[in-house]
């Protein structure tokens, strides 16, 4: 029964990342220079099916944009695995995983930064081609039939990226990440350097060319309702771990980690009425860094839901030093991703039930 | 007739109407324009706002409507070889266009004062943040040492940064992003100016934080009574802070009214529109967004007629919308202003679908 | 093929011949419109017309001396008069032309050549291979860049190879200097992560991403840098270390002047005269690159300029 409705099992996995971790810093140069590490992901699981949407959200200093430079390994992680397609790609070659990336693509968050100023659009798109060996007779051609694809008109192949808007320009960032047909687009930001009106459109773009191909997306985002719009389920992270990873309907409807719970309430919705009688749940402060974790679950020194457990009582809790006191199990001990019964996970030990939300 | 009299003082109580408060900040038929290559580009384009004392007035538009440069054209600081070409900026019924640089200086900071999108590049990274605070107050007057210290940290507590004492002596690298958008705020309210405009104060900050810095500045404005005008392009910041909307669109406003008229009875298309391309945080539905098709006007070819038609659901194509530039007309309520010449039809056409 | 031919109608005018035409014709106005560029250019053509027609233009022999005429005054036959060896001043002007344009334009590319190269290795690779660069730049620029030229020349005698190699030599690890910190503005640009993030191996993102948006302000300062070697030149000229005499060049004029200047002031001015308009003209050519080259930069000039 449990197995039936745990879902991951009905499709094929195409990406599946296991204990992921990479810490920047941590050595200097020079002996004694020591810089600080920071654990930008943390232990890290997870898996993407084919042609399924993964939403990732997260503030600044989760670690939600590192992740994504980990799978196409424009970063090496320092632990964990990551198998695409069943192969373990964490410790291949440059050159290797240089082929691999026709099946891994990017687009970035800022269109205007990720295009070289001095190529026309056309070489831009036909460079992964070039790249990895496509016929050079078909380039031109395939050129003009993807910037058709993602509606920009094949004559603006001969010009450059700063005649365009912002919006058309990640239409060509995202023809190039298309050009050779990947199976997964790992998807950072990309509508959040854009206008409400066009960032409609580039949604729509991503959802025509995932019913066309079948790509797989990782989308990371922070805007909430950008993410529950193009994805099939969501994982929250703070600083550098996922804490909830669940359907994109139960997340949003019953978020179980307070802390997905305190990020939706953050975000005003644009109706007037529903927006001014919304309770806001109050976030203590703001996300720490990752230099300086604090101790057992990463969130409590933010969290609501600690707060409410202790005071109801019932629970042993201990006095930090700023007086507040808390659950014990929060301030000592790390909670684990556990797999509920719907197949989601949270990673919290006392995570919200359904009445919690009212409060 | 009684009905309609409590009707009308109903919504007198909900939302200050214009006979009830002077407006703070007026802009009467404000024109701005940059030179270009082939003759000047109108930038603002015939912009006449109100702000009342103790509101939030919320523009809103894409960028490169003319959102930022209108209140930039405001307080005189419009980017040169931009300038302002016709028009009035009036401050409790003065005209600030007409005063002289000197003067204007004076007036920014204790008249109006403006908080910026990026925290990072408003502090200078070489001096501590009480100095900059500092600096503000003795620009405005001869204030000891000591004294602007002191004041400092008043205002860095007024924030709410925690340990004012001690953070007065950091340097804006040592704070967050969220810590850096309140010392602007501080700065800006040092001198409690009658109007402050924030232009998307929040865009660079994550949404917890952009929530706590909003309910700040919400504080500020009733603490003081000051105005508050709120740049954005979130719909929903609009809906949470707004008593007054003002939606820009190729430069011109092109609706304006209380908040709940622009959300509750939008009669402008390109407002509908705006609505309709958020994605929503709480539907089941993933359906296709509505898009606004093709790119925003080019102020070097603006048409002759509505800068909208040519991407406009309901006058597309329509010679009316083409040829004749619609004329601000009242929509659903007194206040509430609409630039289309088909708002009446939208409206019913709306109630049915 | 229908379906290229079915492009989206939004951007109609992009496909447009006459819109090809008003850009090409926007990009000749871009660089004729900009005062400095289209003097420095001139300033410089003439130069080169000067010394490449040296041997037609020039009224007098430059060597020739004549025991008769020392130190004359101007006249039809010697417009700028004579020197105390009684060679036309004027054509040994005109000749030195070509001595200074040639070294102006082989110091820069060479320098170009290898600082550039150097100076993108050193900021796109990093580590220690750039640590190891930046020192021995940082040793070579301790020196002033005409001492060590000096020093140069004097070890290897003096000859317009020697004086062109030891001008290059002492300017390369400017342009490197500039390179490099150019190269780590642009590393960290989102394009060159794409590039990355397409499967390009780092020589390849080198070559045709980092470089090409890296030299617009190289090009700029090797054209400043044609400037100062001209100016290297004429002074080892002068110390007597250039080029040999009699071959003529502004800096052994300014020489051979400088004993005369109380009485024939008109001599060495006149030799200054040539490298400081030469010098203006290249920093002009240089002003007018800097505004002009870059793309990103093309719109904002368009509205700056008046």
């Amino acid at each position: 029964m449990t197995v039936e409705a745990h879902g991951t099992n009905g499709a094929e996995t195409l990406l599946q990342i296991s204990g992921l971790t990479k810490v920047f810093g941590g050595k200097g140069w020079l002996p004694g220079a020591r810089r600080p590490s920071v654990h930008a992901v943390d232990n890290v699981n997870l898996n993407i099916k084919r042609g399924e949407t993964l939403g990732i959200v997260g503030e600044t200093g989760s670690g939600k944009s590192t992740l994504g430079r980990l799978v196409l390994r424009l970063l090496d992680p320092t632990k964990g695995r990551i198998a695409f397609e069943g192969l373990d790609i964490t410790g291949i070659s440059g050159g290797r995983m240089r082929q691999l990336r026709s099946d891994m693509q990017m687009v970035f968050q800022d269109p205007y930064g990720s295009l070289d100023p001095r190529m026309k659009v056309g070489a831009i798109v036909a460079e992964p081609m070039h790249v990895h060996g496509t016929e050079h007779s078909s380039i031109a051609s395939r050129t003009a039939d993807i910037l058709h694809r993602v509606g920009l008109a094949p004559a603006m192949a001969d010009r450059y990226p700063h005649e365009f808007s912002g919006g058309q320009r990640q239409r060509i960032g995202i023809a190039r990440a298309i050009a050779l047909d990947p199976k997964l687009l790992i998807l950072d930001e990309p509508v959040s350097a854009l206008d409400v009106s066009v960032q409609a459109q580039i949604l729509n773009l991503l959802r025509d060319i995932q019913r066309q191909s079948g790509v797989a997306y990782m989308f990371i985002a922070h805007e909430l309702a950008v993410v529950r719009h193009i994805s099939d389920r969501i994982a929250v992270m703070y600083l550098g771990r996922i804490v909830e990873l669940a359907h994109r309907d139960r997340l949003y409807a019953a978020p179980r980690h307070p802390y997905t719970a305190s990020l939706l309430s953050a975000v005003p919705i644009p109706d007037l009425k529903a927006e001014r009688q919304r309770k806001r749940i109050a976030l203590h402060g703001e996300i720490g860094s990752a230099t300086a974790l604090p101790s057992g679950c990463r969130f409590h020194p933010r969290c609501f839901k600690a707060r409410l457990v202790a005071e109801k009582g019932g629970v042993a809790t201990s006095t930090l030093p700023s007086g507040l006191a808390l659950p014990a199990r929060c301030i000592d001990t790390d909670p684990t991703l556990v797999e509920s019964a719907s197949g989601d996970h949270v990673a919290c030990h006392f995570p919200l039930e359904p009445d919690d939300t009212a409060t | 007739m009684d009905q309609a009299a409590t009707d009308l003082r109903k919504t007198e109580d909900q939302r200050p109407g214009p006979g009830r408060t002077k407006p703070v900040l007026e802009l009467r038929n404000l024109v701005t324009q940059l030179p270009g290559e082939d003759g000047p580009l109108t930038i603002v384009n015939d912009v006449s706002l109100k702000v009342l004392a103790g509101e939030t007035l919320s523009v809103v538009g894409e960028s490169g409507s003319g959102k930022t440069m209108t209140f930039l054209s405001a307080i005189g600081l419009v980017p040169k070889p931009g300038r302002v070409v016709a028009g009035e900026v009036l401050l409790d019924g003065a005209d600030l266009l007409k005063l002289t640089p000197d003067e204007m200086r004076e007036t920014r900071g204790t008249g109006i004062s403006m908080v910026f999108q990026d925290p990072l590049t408003g502090l200078n990274p070489v001096f501590t943040i009480g100095e900059q605070i500092a600096e503000v107050l003795r620009a405005h007057g001869s204030v000891s040492r000591t004294e602007a210290r002191e004041t400092a940290i008043g205002l860095l507590e007024r924030v709410h940064i925690p340990d004012p004492g001690r953070r007065v002596d950091d340097y804006p690298h040592q704070l967050s992003g969220g810590m850096r958008q309140r010392v602007l705020i501080a700065m800006a309210i040092a001198l409690e100016p009658r109007v402050l405009i924030a232009d998307e104060p929040t865009t660079a900050l994550d949404v917890t934080v952009q929530a706590q810095v909003l309910e700040l500045l919400a504080e500020l404005r009733q603490d003081f009574g000051m105005a508050m005008v709120l740049i954005t392009h979130d719909l929903g910041l609009v809906a949470r802070h707004a008593d007054r909307v003002a939606v820009m669109y190729g430069g011109r406003v092109v609706e304006y009214g209380s908040a709940e008229a622009v959300f509750e009875h939008t009669a402008h298309p390109y407002t509908v529109s705006l609505f309709e391309s958020v994605p929503s945080l709480d539907a089941e539905t993933s359906d296709d967004l509505r898009t606004i098709e093709g790119q925003p006007p080019d102020p070097a070819s603006l048409p002759a007629g509505c800068a909208f038609e040519p991407r406009c659901f309901f006058g597309q194509g329509r010679e009316e919308c083409k040829t004749i530039l619609p004329k601000r007309a009242t929509a659903s309520m007194a206040d509430h202003r609409t630039a289309c010449h088909f708002y009446a039809e939208l409206d019913t056409k709306r109630s049915c679908a | 093929m229908s379906q290229i031919e079915a492009v989206s109608t939004q951007n109609a005018s992009m496909r447009d011949p006459e819109a090809a035409r008003r850009r090409r014709r926007a990009a000749i106005r871009r660089y004729t419109g900009h005062p400095a560029f289209v003097i420095g250019t001139l300033i410089l053509a003439a130069m080169f017309i000067v010394a490449a027609g040296a041997q037609w233009i020039a009224p007098n022999s430059p060597v020739q001396t004549n025991m008769a005429l020392i130190l004359a005054e101007p006249s039809w036959t010697y417009p700028l008069g004579t020197d105390q060896f009684g060679r036309c001043v004027l054509s040994r002007l005109i000749h030195g032309a070509q001595i200074s344009l040639q070294v102006g334009f082989w110091v820069v590319l060479i320098s170009l050549t290898f600082g550039t190269l150097i100076g993108a290795v050193a900021g796109f690779v990093g580590g220690w291979m750039e640590r190891i660069i930046v020192a021995l730049i940082d040793t070579m620029l301790a020196f002033p860049g005409f001492l060590l030229a000096l020093a140069l020349v004097a070890a290897q005698g003096s000859s317009l190879t020697s004086v062109i190699t030891a001008v290059a030599i002492a300017y390369t690890p400017r342009v490197a200097t500039v390179m490099r910190s150019v190269v780590l503005t642009i590393r960290p640009r989102p394009f060159i992560e794409a590039s990355r993030a397409i499967g390009l191996s780092s020589t390849r993102i080198l070559l045709s991403h980092v470089i090409p948006n890296a030299l617009p302000p190289v090009i700029v300062v090797a054209t400043v840098s044609a400037a100062t070697a001209i100016l290297a030149e004429a002074g080892l000229s002068f110390l007597g270390l250039g080029v040999q005499p009699p071959t003529p060049t502004w800096g052994s004029v300014i020489a051979d002047g400088q004993t005369v200047i109380t009485n024939r002031p008109l001599i060495s001015l006149a030799a200054g005269m040539c490298i400081a308009i030469t010098v203006i003209g290249l920093n002009l050519l240089g002003d007018g690159l800097r505004d002009t080259l870059d793309p990103q930069m093309r719109r904002q000039t368009g509205a700056k300029m008046l």
